[in-house]
């Protein structure tokens, strides 16, 4: 785990002679290597020196509250804003606003709609492919591939002015998908959408993770960081103030689970039985309910269970709460992810 | 280049969809072209009456009025000639109206020119001043030349010599001559084009910048749609974005002018002249009107903005580049400054191209103009719009 600064792109071992005879799982090629860069407007500091890396198959979170430089630094991550000082690698191409090339490795999706209103989809789908050197045979069945992806098979030939909001949504994101892009770039892809479409594109993202894809997602929803990321870059205030797994950061801030079990009986005796589970730190009795706290829960939660209950107490409930990424926002800023 | 148009295909595509170019580029300037040459009065009209003849003289003299000096005014298409019988039958058909003016040769008018005494012809007027003044001046000018047959032989009298038949021959051999001076008439030998050429070719040149402007509001109309930063990112040259609005600019400009020079051809007898050089006018126009359009779209921060701004900057150089007025009826300072406006060249052009010599070393001068106008504006409007191209 690296805090406040980005580990090194995973390098190809180099192994014994001896070992080379076992065969060992390559690390997964990195896609995008952004170093230290940097954007600054007027006298505000967007993005300071911001560093992350995104491996094949890897889905990277930017989690960070509004105004945070999440855009800013994804509009250099996609060459659409150049940048003051750093470097972007892109599927091993040096990327800035001229190179087109390294570009194409890129798919990339606005956070506001980027489709045009008096095009279908299909026709929206076939303007960006072509720009994406897309022709043919070729465009034409990718564009099929996609409009079944994305659910608009059957309003392919209607104008996106009459879709609803989800809709354009998906075909915002289709978009970025036409050209079978080596890195996706998604930039606070469900803010504004409805529960199902939400959901709907949480498992779209899941799904192209789980082919390989590179995937660099911007949120401010935290849930959707938890679900959807390998590692979280946790910005603020264009800085990149911690970067790891969730359970990485939840233990960086000293966090602990905490199992709430609604129960009657010998309460007490209980609240004693749980402190001997290993693991648990704390029990105390609360009304009609023992509180623990522990550091690994769910995997504790049936040798937990099994002591209290041995001690006397019938278990009428229980929850278990792990600490989330908005806890840890709120531990290293002190302030709270949404304000 | 594919980007390019890609880019531009798009641009067209949605103008031919929203009908806006078409409004704006193409029904609104030939519906107004078509009401002015039908509802305004044709500021160069053509002339024509027709001049009642008594030639009561039948001599040499007379003939050479009647059929010379009168037979030019025929030739010109500006009077027919009724030669009537004696002066009552005139008077009638002045008085009637069926002839302009009448015009008398007495009898034993060619004796008393030859023989140096005083005559008169005299010009009967009807009410109206330009048949009277076509018929005045005709006749003054031949009074003119037999004034100086009159001088020469008076001279020949008084410096005690003989007129004899020889001398006198010769003398009127001379009236059947040219005048030596010739008198050219500017105005009249400018070209001009008719009222339905004239107001057909200045819409166009006015609604061009509308047409132009689509092209050229392309970067704020991507910006306003939320597609400029998937444009961005596209693998695609940033100045293609630039490119791809001012080739669907030119192609809506030339479009629209060419429906323009159609239409008002066979709706309204517009007479435009050679196809190629109208073609060649045409380009310089739209390249002109896309390089203005191009700095005014840099200067808006919204696309509406651009359009309005797009709106009064055409309006008020068509104003000034003589589109509502023409350069011929306006003041001479006016006719100078209407030259800073592509407008004004455009029109001249047009009326160059009403001459059946006109070639295009006549228009060379008003293409030039323009197209160097539209290079440079759109040269300055290229680089104020590359600095637009950032994220939205």
């Amino acid at each position: 785990m690296a805090v406040m600064q980005a580990p090194p792109p995973p390098a190809r071992q180099v192994l014994p002679r001896a070992v080379e005879e076992t065969p060992v799982p390559a690390p997964p090629a990195t896609v995008l290597s952004a170093t230290g860069i940097s954007k600054r407007f007027g006298k505000r500091q967007a993005v300071d020196d911001v560093s992350f890396h995104i491996a094949e198959g890897e889905t990277y979170g930017l989690l960070g509250p509004n105004g945070a430089g999440k855009t800013t630094s994804i509009s250099m991550v996609c060459g659409i804003l150049d940048r003051d000082a750093g470097e972007v690698m892109v599927h091993g191409q040096r990327l800035t606003p001229a190179t087109t090339s390294a570009k194409a490795a890129i798919g990339y999706v606005p956070q506001d709609l980027a489709v045009y209103p008096d095009l279908s989809a299909a026709e929206n789908l076939r303007f960006f492919g072509r720009l994406y050197g897309m022709k043919g045979t070729e465009l034409t069945e990718r564009i099929g591939e996609v409009l079944e992806v994305i659910g608009l098979t059957d309003r392919a030939k209607d104008r996106t002015e009459k879709y609803s909001g989800g809709m354009k949504r998906r075909l915002n994101i289709g978009i970025g998908l036409l050209h079978r892009p080596k890195l996706l770039v998604l930039d606070e892809p469900t803010v504004g959408v409805d529960p199902q479409s939400r959901n709907a594109i949480l498992e779209s993202v899941e799904q192209l993770s789980a082919k390989g894809m590179a995937i660099l997602y911007t949120t401010h929803y935290m849930e959707e960081a938890e679900r959807l990321c390998d590692r979280v870059g946790i910005i603020d205030q264009g800085r990149i103030i911690a970067e790891g797994t969730r359970r990485e950061l939840v233990a960086l801030v000293g966090q602990l689970d905490k199992v709430m079990l609604t129960a009657d009986g010998r309460l007490a005796e209980g609240a004693a039985a749980a402190r001997a589970v290993g693991g648990v730190r704390e029990a105390t009795v609360q009304d009609d309910r023992i509180d623990v706290l522990a550091t690994e829960a769910r995997s504790i939660l049936p040798r937990l269970l099994e002591s209290v209950t041995d001690a006397g107490v019938v278990v009428h409930a229980v929850e278990v709460i792990e600490p989330d990424l908005e806890a840890v926002f709120l531990h290293l800023t002190g302030k709270a992810l949404r304000a | 280049m594919n980007a390019v148009f890609v880019i531009a295909g798009r641009i067209l595509r949605q103008r031919v969809r929203d009908r806006s170019a078409i409004v704006f580029a193409i029904l609104t300037p030939l519906g107004l072209a078509t009401a002015f040459a039908m509802i305004i009065p044709d500021f160069s009209p053509r002339v024509h009456t027709v001049l009642a003849v008594v030639d009561e003289d039948g001599g040499e003299l007379a003939t050479i009025l009647t059929d010379e000096v009168l037979g030019y005014l025929v030739e010109a298409d500006i009077a027919s000639i009724e030669p009537v019988a004696d002066v009552a039958t005139a008077r009638e058909r002045v008085d009637s109206g069926d002839a302009g003016a009448a015009i008398l040769i007495p009898a034993g008018f060619t004796a008393d020119v030859q023989t140096g005494n005083a005559t008169e012809v005299t010009v009967l007027a009807g009410s109206g001043a330009t048949p009277r003044e076509i018929a005045r001046a005709s006749v003054t000018r031949f009074a003119n030349d037999v004034g100086a047959t009159q001088l020469t032989l008076h001279t020949i009298g008084d410096t005690g010599g003989q007129v004899d038949q020889e001398v006198l021959a010769r003398v009127m051999d001379a009236m059947h001559e040219p005048s030596p001076i010739a008198v050219t008439d500017s105005l009249a030998a400018q070209a001009q084009a008719s009222l339905a050429t004239f107001y057909g070719a200045a819409m166009a040149i006015m609604f061009v910048f509308f047409a132009t402007q689509y092209g050229a509001l392309a970067v704020l109309a991507e910006r306003e749609a939320g597609t400029l930063n998937r444009l961005l990112a596209s693998p695609i040259p940033q100045a293609a974005i630039i490119a791809g609005g001012a080739l669907a600019g030119m192609v809506l400009g030339l479009l629209a002018m060419t429906v323009m020079v159609i239409a008002t051809t066979f709706l309204v007898g517009a007479s435009w002249g050679p196809p190629l050089l109208v073609a060649a006018l045409l380009v310089a126009a739209v390249t002109a009107a896309m390089g203005i359009s191009a700095v005014v779209a840099t200067i808006a921060r919204t696309s509406e903005q651009a359009g309005s701004l797009n709106a009064i900057v055409a309006l008020c150089m068509a104003a000034v580049g003589g589109v509502f007025i023409p350069a011929s009826q306006s003041p001479e300072v006016m006719a100078r400054v209407a030259l800073i406006t592509p407008h004004a060249w455009f029109l001249r052009a047009v009326d160059e191209m009403t001459l059946p010599s006109v070639t295009l070393a006549d228009i060379a001068p008003a293409l030039g103009v323009m197209v160097l106008m539209g290079l440079v504006t759109g040269s300055v409007g290229l680089l104020r719009a590359r600095r637009t191209l950032v994220p939205a």
